[in-house]
């Protein structure tokens, strides 16, 4: 909302600066985002919240005004005539609760010119374009009580005029020279031949004041906040008049727009007033009454005050004291604050004018319910997990993503046999549905930084997934870690899935061979029986699909299952004595599996502590289909010290029962 | 003694040796070329050696004297190299040290994670709990027990994706995408009894094209408490002590009344510059980051309204409390200088690992 200073001055006594005038007003709440010197006035450019519907009007500012600066605003209220009355054209509104009330004056005999250089200034230092006198006195008017107008040419009229929903299709040429498509869910103004304009929200242009109109048919009218909202919104069109009446038209000062608008056609158009007419009539209560204990809103605002200083400040905000005691008030707010229904809407009237900043902050000891702990206590303990498993996780050398939780349909389809919840609006068709993986957005990420020159990453991403259940619907907190290059880097992946459970203290944990859709050698973790996740490398299809540089490796882990199968952990004894190592180098032919040759190891050694792969390695020497690696065997006691050759002689047993098996070849 | 001619050649030798084995030591500076002076000297093929290999040939009676005499020498060039080794060995090798450093393999927690923690981390220091709640909310949830009206201009603030998805009943209403994580205030207060403080982070979704300032997808964190007593200076104190936490114990906040259809009274919170510390306010500066306003907003704010505590079954007659909303995004932005919020969700790792842990 624009408004001028030279404006704002007709009604109230201005003598700071205009930047003064703006902070006051930013700090009372009416923000002034611009303030810009045009002559001899300043335009100041306001956000006007949606509950203040008095601030698209310049009296409402005006009052504002007075109270920042501790004044009185002055108005003067033009004379109301009714007479004659008009006969010649009849008004009717099909549905009351669309237009309970509308308000018609006839001017003949008017001459179209430029407006006079004031009203041009005003016009246009209030945003608004300056057109000609007719349409300027309109917009003036509206610019001063709130109340758009509209002005026909009363001689394009062709009949009667009825307020009314648009027939299905109807076409509507407005004065803005756009042609649009009518539906039921906009109300029209039509005469008996044609539609002449879109109710509250722009004229149409075959009734258009022009430079040869000599008669004016003047409206005013209230129309239903909804309808215009619906209305414009449906046609994806936004006027100025549309603006007001959507926040709700004041019905009080209806008849003074009109009538105003009225008095200057005759004053500056050189037109003679012929005929009013109204139907319907006003519906709007008077603002209620409203009590105010003065010690329950120091408790509410947490600051003292005076109850003369509330009065005061009340009375510049045009609330009518109707009863005051020592330590309450009864107050009946302006009659366009609609917004004022309640003791807190009084509060904040006070707190604002009195100052946001005079409030004393403190510290407040907060207390909490003994009923509600153990519930607070769990959901913040899995705020707590999910932030020890971040943690856990990039110190482990991930980096973590945030991805959209929205993407394709299409897309995601590649993942998963879930039909994903799908967006009613969505923006794009690249993101229309809410993703039950986290796999799609890894590859993305990955995919955008090897493209860009980076290599075996480690990357991890703590989200939501949605799975649809029938009809209902499921969040869940996921885990999901990429790994990407060579293909033994799988294994750093299940070493990284190994090391956050053991982290967890979640014991018997195994690993299954399962199939899983767009992933190759697909591993399902399993805890207690329950799938608690997966891990896989990204086929090659879908690698190819996705443009992938190297190959990936993707494990999604449900959070909420790991915090249930978490334990505490507890001490456990370990060997005082020297742990002792001898490394076997062998190979083994393909179809063997290395838990083959670890049941072999671990049926056989007594002391065996540990084993690990120290070494992997691919040989021109070796028989085609056979692999070859180097382990380490840990040898230990718990209670001696072992010595050489008794390491050795399990060692060489353990060599021996390796060398038995068919397609196990020791090197 | 009576030397025989032989001899006199071992004594010559002997003389011979000792006099290069001085030149030769004076050479060596190295530890490398101390040990190749003991080879020459001492080794297998050493002249010494090669001497002692040729006692047997000498007369009988001086085998012994000569024996001793080599081993004197031998001896005596010994612990000088051996010093001289010493001396060396006490020497530290001298590495490069321009070589590049090798860094660990570090991860990184993503800033707006980060961020979101500190956050809540110095609400719970206040006494707030810290509870996620859902992203998938209802209409009922989302818009009319927060006091905003369907088909209100209020709702334009908050336009919201829809699901595709049956209503589980009429007063529930639509199943969307929360626009805000004020549902999650409503579902804490339905479900607690008061007193009672949470503060709730999570990812909220406005369907907005995707530019340098807008995301459809972005962070934020609700706080509310409710108690007997609470006022709105409680939540002034409240935000004043966060913002000393998150920014810096110097920084002012200011509070301007503003409309929000679920607190009343409402404000919203700008923060002094953390770049130009508010000294561009004046005199229309060049602080890029608050354009010269010395001033940031941060958050909204307000004491929340009667109508929505009474949704949620509190008594409003009996209870009072605040509450608060900020974006994560946008206080990122601001206060590390970042100036396209695209940055957060393409995850570049030229971008996440300026963000260490």
């Amino acid at each position: 909302m624009k408004f001028s200073l030279n404006f704002l001055k007709q009604f109230v006594e201005i003598k700071v600066s205009a930047k003064e005038l703006a902070d006051k007003f930013t700090s009372a709440g009416l923000e002034i985002e611009n303030l810009k010197k045009i002559s001899e006035d300043w335009v100041f450019d306001a956000e006007v919240t949606t509950n203040r519907y008095d601030w698209l009007s310049i009296l409402g500012i005006a009052q504002e005004a007075a109270a920042v600066l501790g004044k009185n605003i002055k108005i003067n209220y033009p004379k109301i005539k009714i007479k004659p009355g008009l006969t010649e054209i009849s008004i009717s509104a099909e549905d009351k609760k669309d237009c309970p009330y509308y308000l018609a004056r006839v001017i003949e005999g008017i001459k179209v010119a430029p407006s006079p250089d004031w009203l041009k200034k005003l016009v246009v230092n209030c945003g608004m374009a300056s057109v000609n006198n007719i349409v300027d006195i309109t917009n003036y008017c509206m610019l001063k009580w709130g109340n758009p107008l509209h002005a026909f040419d009363k001689d394009k009229i062709e009949g009667d005029i009825c307020i009314r929903r648009a027939k299905d299709k109807e076409e509507f040429v407005g004065i803005d020279q756009k042609r649009r498509v009518l539906s039921k869910e906009n109300l029209i103004i039509a005469d008996s031949k044609k539609t002449i304009a879109l109710a509250g929200v722009i004229g149409a242009k075959n009734t258009e004041v022009t430079s040869s109109t000599e008669n004016i048919f003047l409206e005013a009218a209230k129309f239903s906040p909804i309808t215009v909202r619906r209305s414009r919104r449906h046609l994806g069109l936004d006027t100025e008049s549309s603006y007001r009446f959507e926040r709700r038209v004041s019905e009080f000062f209806l008849d003074y727009a009109s009538q105003e608008a009225a008095d200057l056609i005759e004053e500056l158009a050189k037109g003679k007033f012929s005929g009013f007419k109204k139907i319907g009539k006003k519906t709007e209560k008077q603002p209620k009454d409203i009590t105010i204990g003065l010690a329950k809103m120091k408790n509410y605002l947490g600051t003292d005050f005076k109850i003369n200083k509330v009065k005061k400040i009340l009375k510049t905000l045009n609330f009518k004291i109707q009863k005051s005691t020592t330590d309450k008030i009864k107050v009946k707010p302006a009659l366009s604050r609609f917004d004022i229904e309640k003791e807190v809407d009084v509060y904040e009237e006070f707190a604002r004018i009195y100052g946001y900043g005079r409030i004393k902050a403190k510290i407040p000891f907060l207390k909490k319910s003994q009923k509600d702990f153990s519930l607070l206590g769990r959901e913040e303990k899995f705020w707590e997990f999910k932030n020890k498993i971040r943690s856990f996780v990039s110190l482990s050398g991930f980096s973590e993503i945030i991805t959209y939780s929205i993407e394709s349909k299409e897309e995601l389809s590649l993942f998963t046999e879930e039909s994903g919840l799908e967006l009613k609006n969505p923006l794009r068709r690249q993101e229309d549905s809410l993703r039950p993986v986290l796999s799609l957005g890894m590859i993305k990420v990955v995919k955008h930084n090897l493209n860009r020159g980076k290599s075996n990453l480690n990357i991890f991403e703590i989200a939501d997934v949605y799975q649809k259940n029938k009809n209902s619907l499921k969040e869940k907190p996921f885990l999901s870690l990429g790994i990407s290059g060579e293909k033994t880097r799988f294994f750093l992946l299940k070493g990284q899935v190994l090391a956050i459970l053991n982290y967890l203290n979640i014991k018997s944990v195994q690993f299954k061979e399962s199939k899983k859709k767009s992933f190759s050698n697909a591993l399902e973790v399993v805890v207690k029986g329950e799938v608690v996740g997966f891990l896989g490398k990204i086929n090659k299809k879908e690698k190819e699909k996705f443009g992938l540089k190297e190959d990936l490796f993707i494990s999604e882990l449900d959070l909420r299952l790991l915090e249930k199968y978490k334990r505490d952990k507890k001490f456990k004894p370990f060997s005082r004595f020297p742990a002792v190592w001898r490394d076997i180098s062998l190979a083994i032919e393909e179809k063997i599996k290395f838990k083959e040759v670890r049941r072999i190891i671990e049926k056989e050694g007594q002391y065996l502590a540990d084993l690990a792969v120290i070494d992997s390695y691919q040989s021109q020497e070796l028989p085609p289909g056979y692999f070859a690696f180097t382990l380490r065997i840990f040898y230990q006691s718990k209670q001696k010290t072992l010595n050489s050759n008794e390491v050795d002689s399990y060692h060489n047993n353990i060599r021996k029962k390796l060398d038995k098996k068919t397609g196990i070849i020791l090197r | 003694m009576y030397l025989s001619y032989k001899n006199k050649i071992m004594a010559a030798e002997i003389k011979t040796i000792k006099s290069n084995f001085q030149k030769d030591l004076e050479n060596a500076e190295s530890r490398e070329s101390l040990k190749k002076l003991k080879i020459k000297y001492l080794g297998r093929k050493s002249k010494i050696s090669e001497l002692f290999s040729n006692i047997p040939n000498l007369p009988k009676q001086e085998r012994g004297y000569w024996g001793k005499e080599l081993n004197i020498l031998k001896n005596q060039i010994s612990s000088v190299i051996e010093a001289r080794l010493a001396g060396k060995s006490q020497k530290e090798e001298k590495i490069d040290l321009t070589y590049p450093a090798r860094l660990p393999d570090q991860g990184s927690n993503h800033i707006l994670s980060s961020v979101t923690n500190d956050i809540c981390l110095i609400f719970k220091e206040l006494g707030f709990n810290i509870i996620s709640g859902n992203e998938v909310e209802d209409e009922w949830h989302n818009f009319s027990a927060l006091n905003i009206p369907l088909e209100h201009p209020s709702r334009d603030a908050f336009d919201t994706f829809y699901l595709d998805l049956p209503e589980k009943n009429q007063k529930s209403g639509s199943w969307l995408l929360r626009s805000h994580t004020s549902p999650s205030q409503i579902r804490m207060m339905q479900k607690l009894n008061p007193p009672l403080a949470v503060v709730s982070p999570g990812r909220v979704y406005r369907p907005d094209v995707v530019d340098a300032t807008h995301s459809f997808m972005f962070y934020q964190i609700e706080g509310f408490a409710v108690g007997e007593n609470l006022s709105f200076a409680d939540l002034k104190g409240t935000l004043l002590y966060f913002a000393k936490q998150f920014f810096s114990q110097e920084v002012q906040l200011r509070f301007r009344p503003h409309f929000f259809p679920f607190t009343e009274p409402s404000a919203e919170v700008d923060v002094s510059c953390v770049i130009c510390a508010g000294s561009q306010a004046e005199g229309g500066g060049r602080c890029s980051v608050c354009k010269g306003k010395g001033w940031l907003e941060i958050l909204g704010c307000g004491m929340i309204h009667p109508n929505v505590l009474e949704a949620c079954g509190i008594d409003s007659k009996k209870y009072q409390g605040f509450a608060f909303g900020m974006g994560v995004d946008r206080i990122v932005m601001q206060k590390y200088q970042i100036n396209d919020i695209r940055l957060f969700y393409e995850n570049d790792l030229n971008f996440l690992k300026q963000f260490p842990i």
